[in-house]
Formats: C-alpha cells, structure tokens, sequence
C-alpha cells in the first residue's frame, strides 16, 4: 500500500511539474493550441476542391434536347457546369477558371429529332490524366443519360442505385474527421514531446533519472501533464470542426472517449520521441514532416480496405488508421473496418500500454551522456 | 573594402553551410514529408479513379455476356466477379465499393427495347468513392452502345480537342508541386533555423563584435541558405529527370533552373525573416513549416486551381507558389515558355520582397 501511494505521490510530482514548466513556456502553449487548429484549416484546403470539374457549356442551340443534354451534364456527378457563350469560355478556360468547355452546336435538336449524327465539341484543358479521364468519361455518359430520359424505347439500359445509407456524406464532412485525427495526433506529440526533448536539453533530466522514482512513474506523470495541458487545444479544434465546419457528432460519448484514447496514445509516442530524439527542434520537424505521409496513408480519403493491398497493409501498423475509423464511427456511423468498435477500442488500448511502457523503458535506459 | 566585404561573407557563408551539414536531421525531416507523399501516391497510383467492384452476372444469353464483357473491358473499375453471395459478403466486409447485378432477364429486355436496369448497390459512405461509381456504370453503358456500330442508338458523336500536346499521368503530374513543397519547405527551415540560432546561442554577439559589415553578414546567411536549398532542389529535380518523371527537353532545362532558383531565393528570404523576429529555434521550426504548408496548398496543392472555389483561386493569385508550379510544369510537361515572363516576373518580385523584409528584420534584431 505505501509503495502504491509512494508511485503515486511520484506521479503527482511530475504531472504538476510538468504543467508548472509548459504554463511558464508561453510561446510553445500557444503554439499547442495554434498549431493543431492551422492543420485542421490547413487540410481542409485539400477537400475544398472537390472532384467536380469546371466546365462550361456554350448552348449554340437553347431547344428542349439541348436543355435537356445540359441537364443530364448536370447530374452526371462530374461538372461544375456554368453556361457561356464561346469567347467568355475561351477566356474562362485561357484564365485556368475551367478545364473544359462543351459546345452544343446550333442544329442540335433538328438532328436529333430526325435521329442524324450530331457532333458535340468538347475542349478539355488535359493537364493530367486523372480529371482528363473523368471528363472524357461523364461527357458520353451524359449522353447515354440523355437518350435514357429522351428516347426510353431507344436507350433502354439504365443504372438501377440502391445505397447503403440513407444519404450521401460530402467530401469535407468525411474528410475534416480525418483530418481532425491528424490535428489530435499533432497537439498530442507537441505537447508531449517537446517537454520531454527539453528535459534533456537542460540537462534537468538527470535530476529524474538519478532519483529512486521507477522509470513508470515518471512516465506515466509526465504524460499526464500533457494531457492536462492538451485539454485546452483539444477543445479548441473539436469547437472548431463541429461549430465551424458544422460536422455534428452522431454519438457524443464515443466522440469524447475515442479522442482521449486518441490522445493518450500520442502522448505516449511523443514522450517516447521526444525521449529519444533529444532535440525540441528536431522533434518538432519530425512530428510535422511525419503527420502528412501518415494522413493520406491511413486511410482518411476512404476505407482502406478499398485501396492496393501494400497500403492496407501498412496503414494497419499505425493507430492512426485506427482512430480515423473510430472517430468515423463517432460522428458519422459509419464501418470503416470489419473488426467492430470494440476491437478497435481494444487495438488502441493495446498500442497505449506498449508505448507507455516502452517510453518509460527507454527513460529508465537513457543516459545523459547519450 | 571590397575584399574584406566579400571574405566576410565567404566566412559567414561556409560556417552556415557547415553548420547545416552537421545538423543533417533538419534537411531529411524537411524531406520526408515530401518523398513519403511521393511513395504513398505512387503505390495508390493504381487505384485512383478505379474502385473495387463485384460484378454479378445472372444472364449469360448474348446480350447479357456481351455487357459483362464490356465490364472487364471498359477498364474503369477493378472488377471481380462474382455470384450474389459472394458479391453480398465482399459488399459487407468492405471489399468492394458495389455490386452490379446484370439481371437474369437482361437479353430478353434488351430485344424486347423494355426497360433494362442494371441493379447497383453501392456502399455510399464517401461521396468520391460514390460518384466514381455513378459515373463509371454509364460509362459502361455508353461503351456497351457504342460497340453497336452503326446500329447504336447514340446518334450525338464527341469531337474532343486537348489543348495541351499530351496527358500527363496523374503521379508525374504532381511530382512538380511536390519539389516547390520541398524547396519552400527546407528554404524556410534551413534559413529560419540558422538565422534564429544565432540568437538563441548568443552567437550573434561576437558576429556583432567584430569589425565586419553587417551587410556582409545578412548576404552570406542568405547565400548560405539558398545555396543548401537549390541543392536539395535540383538534387530531386535531377533524380526525377532520371526517373523519366520531370525531364525537361533543351533550353526549358534552363527554364526549369531558374525558378528553381527563385523559389530557393523566395523561401530563403522568408525564412531569413521568420528566424530574426522571432529569435527562437522552436517556434521557427513550426511556424516554417506551417507557413510552408498554406503556401503550398493556397496554390493549388497537389490538385488543379480551377477546381477549387472561387475564394481559394483569387488567393491563390497573391500566392508566387502558383507561378512556379506553373511555369515548372509548362516548361517540363509541354516545353513551352506559355505566361514565363509573368510567371519569372511575379517570382523575382516576390523574391525582391521576401529578400527585403528578411534583410531588414535581420536589421532590426541585430539594432535590438
């Protein structure tokens, strides 16, 4: 019982001092909370653009078939369509404003309607091949779907959709989840890990490692002190993603819980890299340079499952891919794995005791003269 | 006076440069993030634009075959097929994005010019994902028409004209916007680090102590800065030239250079800057490369200007970034010199501008 109430006496003593030292460190609290937000904000710059190619339409012919040909444009989940007359989209697609423009030509519905070859222009702006292949895609689709609604008894072949849920979730409520992990991943490790380099900066880490404290305590301490000090940019980007964004939890208390999971975890790496690493510069840049590479492989744009296997594979070493499918579970419902929520749990909670424990044995075999 | 200047700034110029060899772990944290985005799209190359399907196939008469047939061959996902159950299982444990079912009557409709839905059900948790597949399916369709020949019912015939000589693959594409990352990146680093560790290691006081222009000082941390960037630049460069991904043809080599260079001058004179207001190794560190980041993605990012709004574009129009993604891309995709006077125009005056406010924000930390 006294030695439980000593370990815990230790762990007090170093989650006090270790919120004592980050309160007196200004500039690197108010970077805690800076930085996390910026990269939420940062990221969601990538989702703004969305997989909807700006195209304008020049309707030499304004007929029922014309009208209708923009129409099934407009619904073929491809285009950002704006109507123009030919010199504004020869500007439009010369300015880089569109990438694509399609010319309805004058005689448009007199040939359809008397079922003679009509041909459609299209200019298209082929910078690469992953929008070029879209556009080259939707425009006969369009067409096809044009026939569909037009001549029923002629174009007979029609997709039937069922979908899984009961609604689609746009591209920037999906993704912020995501990205929310990253920014979670980033304020944890700063917060962690920059205190932890300091100690050995500063060479006050020798008072630790000479002390009778075990190396758990210590640990264990030090990452509670982080967490205390990671509440407030914790709230701060949540507020930010659900107030600001307007992405609304589905399920409160997995939201609260998964993020402190969440956070515990990268506490626990940051203390560990911080540990090793030794340096508060080094460490910053490593835990920028790293949270990138980790966010597009873990699987934030879409299940893992549906991307090459050697990804699969790897994304499924790190917690982060773990906690992009819990987060998406909180907020949207949604199964990004087979394992269910439980197992989940369990795999973060596996990661959190391996790296507290291996953070606290690297503290204990650490020497200053390393 | 000129050769003291000039050996002063040699000095100053070489002790940068060996300090930034020493410290070898700010260069390659400054190249991860940028060779592991490479990596990581280069191995899901493969999937872009191809989602996991199941494909059932319940009508093997001619007209249901030919569809199926058409399915493996359109290309546009990547099929496997299937009977229900199966289909059913791969749709449950997220093997596939959609099951489409080519009905058990489908021929018989077909001939009949009946209504002949193929059935899709998709697993709609991600609208990209999603409307691949949206688009996808009546694609196959057309296709699926279009082998009719002249008895296809599609009458509407497209003429497509491409403004540029080639299409570029969605990987070499953005190869380009990832080296001006990691010019920008490593310029705003490597200067701000070195700028804001004279400070912070008191260093700057015998810099400040001795009888040498300060001029002499800010032009050989500069050149020391932008010399350790245009390197790591054109070292990538090169290994892409090698690679057959950013291979310039002629004289568009000296095109691809020279804004190589000015995006290497652009980021050493912001970092200059950032280092000597802040005066300090840690918050330079973040808030480079964070500032590196939003200049990185208000000029587009990875993906084209003209997709996002309309907002991000006007920005994007202030961003230099934009100009040397640009014109890096016009020179080594297509060898042409389209908008190169604006685009070096615009970056030799951002330059101009980030190479005063880091000259006069090294003024002003070294007068304070």
């Amino acid at each position: 019982m006294q030695h439980m109430i000593y370990h815990l006496r230790v762990i007090w003593a170093c989650m006090n001092k270790e919120i004592k030292s980050a309160l007196t460190e200004r500039m690197g609290t108010i970077m805690g909370v800076f930085l996390p937000v910026n990269f939420l904000i940062l990221l969601s710059l990538f989702a703004l653009g969305g997989g909807l190619a700006p195209t304008a339409v020049v309707m030499q012919e304004t007929g029922p078939y014309a009208r209708q040909l923009y129409d099934a444009m407009a619904h073929a989940h491809s285009f950002r369509l704006q109507m123009a007359s030919t010199k504004e989209a020869r500007d439009l697609i010369q300015a880089g404003r569109i990438v694509a423009v399609v010319t309805i030509p004058a005689d448009f519905d007199t040939r359809v309607q008397k079922n003679q070859p009509v041909q459609v222009n299209v200019d298209v702006n082929n910078l690469n091949t992953d929008f070029t292949n879209d556009i080259r895609r939707a425009v006969p689709l369009s067409i096809t779907t044009f026939y569909g609604k037009a001549f029923p008894n002629l174009v007979t072949i029609t997709p039937r959709e069922h979908d899984f849920y009961a609604h689609d979730t746009d591209f920037i409520p999906y993704l912020t989840v995501s990205i929310l992990v990253v920014a979670l991943m980033i304020s944890a490790l700063l917060q962690a890990g920059i205190p932890a380099a300091r100690e050995w900066e500063r060479a006050t880490i020798k008072e630790l490692l000479l002390s009778p404290a075990s190396g758990l305590s210590i640990a264990i301490g030090k990452m509670l002190g982080a967490l205390v000090m990671a509440f407030v940019p914790v709230v701060v980007v949540l507020a930010t993603l659900i107030l600001l964004i307007g992405v609304w939890p589905m399920y409160w208390g997995e939201v609260i819980g998964f993020t402190l999971l969440t956070m515990v975890i990268f506490i626990a790496y940051g203390t560990l890299l911080g540990t090793l690493v030794k340096q508060r510069m080094a460490f910053t840049a490593l835990a920028f340079a790293t949270s990138l590479p980790l966010f597009f492989l873990s699987g934030a744009l879409g299940p893992i499952s549906f991307n090459v296997p050697l990804i699969q594979i790897v994304a499924q070493l790190f917690p982060v891919y773990y906690a992009i499918v819990l987060e998406q579970h909180a907020f949207h419902g949604f199964d990004l794995n087979t394992y269910g929520v439980g197992t989940n749990v369990m795999i973060l909670c596996a990661y959190a005791v391996g790296v507290i424990v291996l953070a606290a044995l690297v503290l204990r075999r650490s020497t200053v003269a390393s | 006076m000129i050769p003291t200047f000039l050996h002063t700034t040699w000095a100053i110029f070489k002790k940068d440069l060996a300090v930034w060899w020493r410290n070898r772990l700010t260069v390659v944290v400054s190249i991860i993030p940028v060779l592991g985005l490479l990596v990581i799209q280069a191995l899901g190359a493969v999937a872009v634009g191809r989602s996991p399907v199941a494909l059932v196939t319940l009508d093997h008469n001619p007209k249901g075959s030919q569809m199926q047939q058409i399915f493996h061959q359109a290309d546009v996902f990547r099929l496997k097929d299937a009977t229900p159950q199966q289909a059913q299982k791969l749709l449950q444990t997220l093997q596939v994005v959609a099951v489409v079912t080519i009905p058990s009557d489908f021929t018989q409709r077909v001939e009949a010019h009946e209504p002949s839905p193929i059935e899709v059900t998709v697993n709609n948790l991600n609208v990209d994902f999603t409307n691949d597949i949206r688009r996808a399916v009546p694609d196959v369709i057309t296709q699926f028409y279009r082998a009719q020949g002249s008895a296809s019912p599609l009458k509407v015939m497209i003429h497509e004209h491409d403004l540029r000589s080639r299409d570029v693959e969605f990987f070499q594409f953005n190869v380009l916007p990832m080296i001006v990352l990691l010019l920008t990146l490593n310029g705003l680093i490597t200067s701000g680090i070195a700028t804001a560790r004279e400070w912070e290691t008191r260093t700057i006081k015998e810099m400040l102590l001795s009888p040498v222009a300060r001029s002499a000082i800010i032009i050989g941390k500069v050149l020391a800065g932008f010399t350790a960037t245009l390197l790591l630049g054109i070292l990538i460069f090169s290994l892409g030239a090698a690679l057959d991904w950013t291979r310039p043809e002629g004289t568009y080599w000296v095109t691809s250079l020279l804004v190589l260079a000015l995006i290497a001058l652009l980021s050493t004179g912001l970092g200059v800057a950032l280092g000597a207001a802040l005066q300090r190794i840690q918050p330079v560190s973040a808030l480079s490369t964070l500032g590196a980041f939003y200049l990185f993605f208000l000029a587009g990012g990875i993906s084209i200007l003209a997709f996002e709004p309309t907002w991000v574009q006007n920005v994007a129009a202030y961003d230099p970034l934009t100009y040397g993604v640009h014109a890096l891309q016009m020179a080594v995709f297509y060898s042409s010199s389209d908008l190169l006077g604006r685009d070096v125009l615009i970056l030799s005056l951002s330059v101009l501008a980030a190479l005063g406010l880091g000259i006069l924000s090294m003024r002003r930390g070294i007068a304070s």
